[in-house]
């Protein structure tokens, strides 16, 4: 409750703010001070919801839905952190929160830039005041009650000491197919508890849980890194949309150039943080599926990337004076990085991917999709209604023509090329929307050429002077690194025998990329460290492409059936499955398999579990890191061998029944009480059973106990007569009962059980280039945002 | 200003049509309708719902999963997916197979399951306790 109303002030914060920059830019001056106020307000607002919810979590505060639905009391402090972004209301919540801090940035760094912050705050706001709309209870509150739509809880989660209330059972339902317990928890049972004085955190004690897969390390970094990525892609449309309010086109380059690096820099590492889960977790094998939600994330950050390049001119052009060249563009492109993030949004929250992707969100209801809708479309019209507002000016202050050979055209078809790319990835990932889709190798396809004119072009590019080179000149600079190149690809072709014509073009355009920014690089590293970012961060894509070709075209992979103890060969490795053991406090099971390459030792360790979350199996790969070749072993199954499990014999009380010559005589049924049983205390049902062996007589009394909806089943066993006796089943009505009986020593002896562990095994040659290629990009934006910043003052 | 457009426009309307082209060949339709799917001859997204009581194998040798699945009409039909069985298969609520129909069963490449965020009323019948 707290939390909505303090969310709900944020929102009138939020609109307050941007009413009164709006008015500030309209000219009343005194408005400026108000603005300012209302957005720390805001954004202070939207850090104590934020807070509330952390500690609503902490506390397992499970009256409200979203801690019951995302979380559990079981999960380690920083799990719990994470469910804040679990499910779809914290995940807004999350893009909110950084948004707003964000913002606090952009405030102060907008008002030392001349009469930039009223423009630029206030189209921020107005991006804030959608988002908080969002989380508003009209559509996904994370503050909301438990109890405001009626829900199903399973009876696993609620205090057992107080189901016996009477009017309780009014509320408890059970599903016929699973014997499944449920309290329909609705309003009306909150009210009944609470005049009954139990509050709803002492009636629900348990939540259901974050989803095993993203029980793991990286749910804590990948998606506050993504979302700040995201946040951060509104400050460029701000930048935009202020240029055009005051219709100059001059400083907003310089201002929003570090903002738009910094925001490709982070959103690259966010995306590329998000692979590495996948290939960490998922066990496939892969990092990148193109799945419409990684899709999604992908298409603003080439946008933005290729937004870089254009800005680059526009700046560079500025030298001599004037707007500069590309203008037009530079608007487009930033405004289209941010309506492509919201463009992500509406493609993974509305509910149209649902049988598409894996991480899609489930459909969220009409009103959600149509809101979605108008978020992304008030920011389309905005944008490019503005646009066509101030076209004409525009057109009119177009620049002078290029040379062929310059480096201004060469950047502006990087920018070209980048955007073809994005729109690849962009027809492919919406086809859901005219439900189709698009297989896998659409994208390869595609893909594979740009990237080969994205290599030599940015190597090309690089030689090129600005203005103006002679194609003389050109050849003569590229000769370096051209040497250097037809080496590298030629050893590396020969060496890995390749012989498919676009890898062979794939690693040439690549290596040359690679070895003009080095030698660019070399020139550098001796004069001014700053100019180091763009080819740091173009060596860093080089390298990454080098990773891809490696692991995606040359991995080798092969199913291995590992009987225990004996070892099998598979890609240069031998493998001994050697025995499992429990993890985790016996949650999970790492299967051991000794590896031995060449003489080189070492032991690794798949996982398989099956979760309470979902009931189902589990698996998470283990993998060996190697400078070369990581190997990758994915668990596929594990057969415990035949072990004989006992025989099942059905008997009604009185009947007696002959087992391997020990005769079992069904003597007595122990009626459980029922009325503990419906009041949720623990019973125990016992059976009693005499056994006569070799003319002596013994009792022997398997049992159920537990509570509802969670029995044991309590085997007993007599070593004298050899034999061990469980419960499989009752039937309450007619008292027959299923018991497995088995011989504690077996008669004849079995052949013994072999244990199998199924895997599937692969290289993935030079996937470590992958990450490190990432890094390093990144490393590389953020040096050129260092050098960016101090000319951002004008 | 012309040389902007020129190398631009070129790239553009080669990648267009190349993409145009590519996007029909391997474009796959969602189909949940298995009288469909068992008379198309074209790969198809198979959307419906696994049959729990006709349970599932896995074939260890062959490295195949077998189940059943069953359209919003009821009308059932035999899946078999190259691989093993999925994470999260178990409770599954609805079940997407990308492949082909041949020779009386689907044969699926690709398998993705849907999971139900939160237990619906309509599967929870009032019991007599």
């Amino acid at each position: 409750m707290v939390g909505s109303i303090v969310l709900s002030f944020a929102l009138l914060c939020s609109l307050l703010a941007m009413v009164m920059y709006f008015l500030n830019y309209k000219g009343y001056k005194n408005t400026l001070n108000y603005g300012r106020i209302a957005y720390h307000a805001m954004a202070m607002l939207v850090i104590v919801a934020a807070a509330l919810l952390w500690h609503a979590i902490l506390t397992h505060s499970y009256e409200y839905k979203y801690v019951y639905d995302y979380s559990s009391s079981d999960l380690p402090l920083g799990f719990l952190i994470s469910t804040f972004w679990g499910g779809q209301e914290g995940s807004f919540m999350l893009w909110l929160l950084l948004s707003s801090i964000i913002g606090i940035v952009l405030q102060s760094y907008s008002s030392k830039r001349g009469d930039l912050e009223p423009r630029v705050m206030a189209v921020f706001t107005l991006a804030t005041t959608f988002l908080l709309v969002m989380v508003s209870p009209m559509f996904k509150n994370p503050f909301t009650y438990i109890w405001s739509d009626p829900m199903f809880i399973d009876i696993k989660n609620v205090n057992a000491s107080l189901l016996s209330m009477p009017f309780l059972q009014n509320f408890i339902y059970s599903d016929g197919q699973t014997n499944q317990q449920f309290v329909k928890m609705t309003s009306d049972l909150y009210a009944s508890l609470t005049s009954a004085g139990i509050s709803v955190n002492q009636f629900i004690i348990n939540g259901k849980g974050l989803n095993p897969q993203l029980l793991n390390f990286w749910m804590q970094i990948h998606p506050p890194i993504l979302f700040t990525g995201f946040s951060m892609s509104t400050v460029p449309f701000a930048f935009a949309m202020a240029a055009m309010m005051k219709n100059d086109y001059r400083d907003w380059v310089k201002q929003s150039f570090p903002w738009v690096l910094a925001g490709a820099g982070i959103l690259g590492l966010g995306i590329m943080l998000g692979g590495y889960w996948a290939y960490e977790m998922l066990g496939w094998g892969g990092y990148w599926a193109w799945d419409p939600v990684e899709n999604s994330s992908l298409i603003p950050w080439i946008i933005g990337v290729a937004s870089v390049h254009t800005l680059l001119v526009q700046r560079k052009s500025q030298n001599k004076g004037g707007t500069g060249k590309f203008a037009k563009t530079n608007l487009i492109l930033c405004m289209l990085t941010y309506i492509l993030v919201l463009y992500a949004t509406f493609l993974t929250r509305s509910g149209v991917l649902g049988d598409a992707s894996v991480h899609s969100f489930v459909d969220p209801g009409m009103l959600v999709y149509l809101f979605l809708v108008i978020f992304i479309g008030v920011f389309i019209v905005l944008g490019f209604g503005m646009l066509a507002y101030r076209w004409k000016y525009l057109s009119e202050n177009i620049q002078t023509e290029e040379s062929l050979l310059s480096r201004e055209l060469a950047l502006f078809t990087a920018a070209v090329v980048l955007c073809a790319s994005a729109i690849i990835v962009f027809v492919g990932t919406s086809a859901p929307l005219i439900s189709s889709a698009v297989e896998t190798s659409f994208y390869n396809q595609m893909e594979l050429p740009i990237v080969i004119i994205i290599g030599l072009l940015n190597g090309l590019s690089l030689l090129i002077k600005w203005k103006h080179s002679e194609g003389q000149e050109l050849f003569k600079k590229s000769i370096p690194a051209g040497i250097a190149t037809l080496v590298f690809s030629g050893v590396v072709i020969i060496f890995a025998g390749i012989t498919n014509l676009m890898v062979i073009l794939m690693i040439f355009a690549t290596a040359f990329s690679l070895f003009v920014n080095l030698e660019i690089a070399i020139k550098i590293i001796r004069g001014n460290l700053k100019m180091l970012g763009a080819y740091v961060a173009h060596i860093g894509i080089a390298i990454f492409i080098l990773g891809i070709i490696g692991s995606a075209v040359y991995s080798q992979e092969k199913d291995i059936d590992l009987v225990k103890g004996k070892t099998e060969q598979a890609l240069g490795y031998d493998m001994t499955f050697t025995g499992w053991k429990p993890i985790d406090g016996g949650k999970k099971y790492a299967f051991n398999i000794n590896v031995n390459k060449n003489g080189k030792k070492y032991a690794i360790s798949p996982v398989m579990y099956i979760s309470d979350y979902n009931n189902s199996l589990m698996r998470e790969p283990a993998i060996r890191v190697g400078m070369t070749h990581d190997l990758y072993i994915s668990p596929v199954g594990y057969d415990e061998g035949n072990q004989e499990a006992g025989t099942t014999v059905t008997l009604g009380v009185g009947e007696s029944i002959d087992y391997k010559g020990t005769k079992i005589t069904y003597t007595n049924f122990d009626q459980p009480d029922l009325t503990k049983m419906t009041s949720g205390q623990a019973i125990s049902m016992g059976t009693k059973l005499t056994i006569e062996k070799d003319g002596k007589k013994y009792n022997i009394e398997p049992k159920i106990e537990g509570s509802m909806g969670n029995f044991s089943y309590v085997a007993d066993q007599i070593k004298d007569a050899n034999i061990k006796i469980q419960i499989k089943k009752v039937d309450p009505q007619s008292q027959k009962t299923d018991f497995i009986v088995e011989q504690l020593v077996k008669d004849t002896p079995e052949k013994v059980p072999q244990e199998v562990l199924s895997i599937q095994a692969s290289i993935k040659p030079f996937i470590s280039l992958v990450w490190i290629g990432i890094v390093i990009m990144v490393v590389g934006f953020f040096v050129s945002v260092g050098r960016r910043l101090k000319e951002s003052f004008i | 200003m012309k040389n902007k457009y020129v190398f631009g426009g070129a790239i553009i309307v080669i990648f267009l049509g190349l993409m145009a082209y590519l996007f029909t060949q391997s474009n796959i339709q969602y189909e949940n309708n298995f009288q469909i799917v068992k008379t198309k001859d074209k790969t198809v997204k198979a959307t419906g719902a696994w049959v729990k009581s006709k349970n599932y194998e896995i074939n260890k040798q062959n490295r195949t999963f077998t189940f059943y699945m069953e359209d919003e009409h009821g009308i059932e039909m035999k899946v078999i997916f190259d691989g093993t069985i999925p994470n999260n298969f178990e409770s599954a609520r609805s079940v997407v197979v990308t492949g082909k129909y041949t020779n009386g069963y689907f044969h699926a490449k690709e398998i993705l399951t849907k999971c139900p965020s939160k237990y619906e009323g309509e599967n929870v019948k009032a019991s007599g306790i």
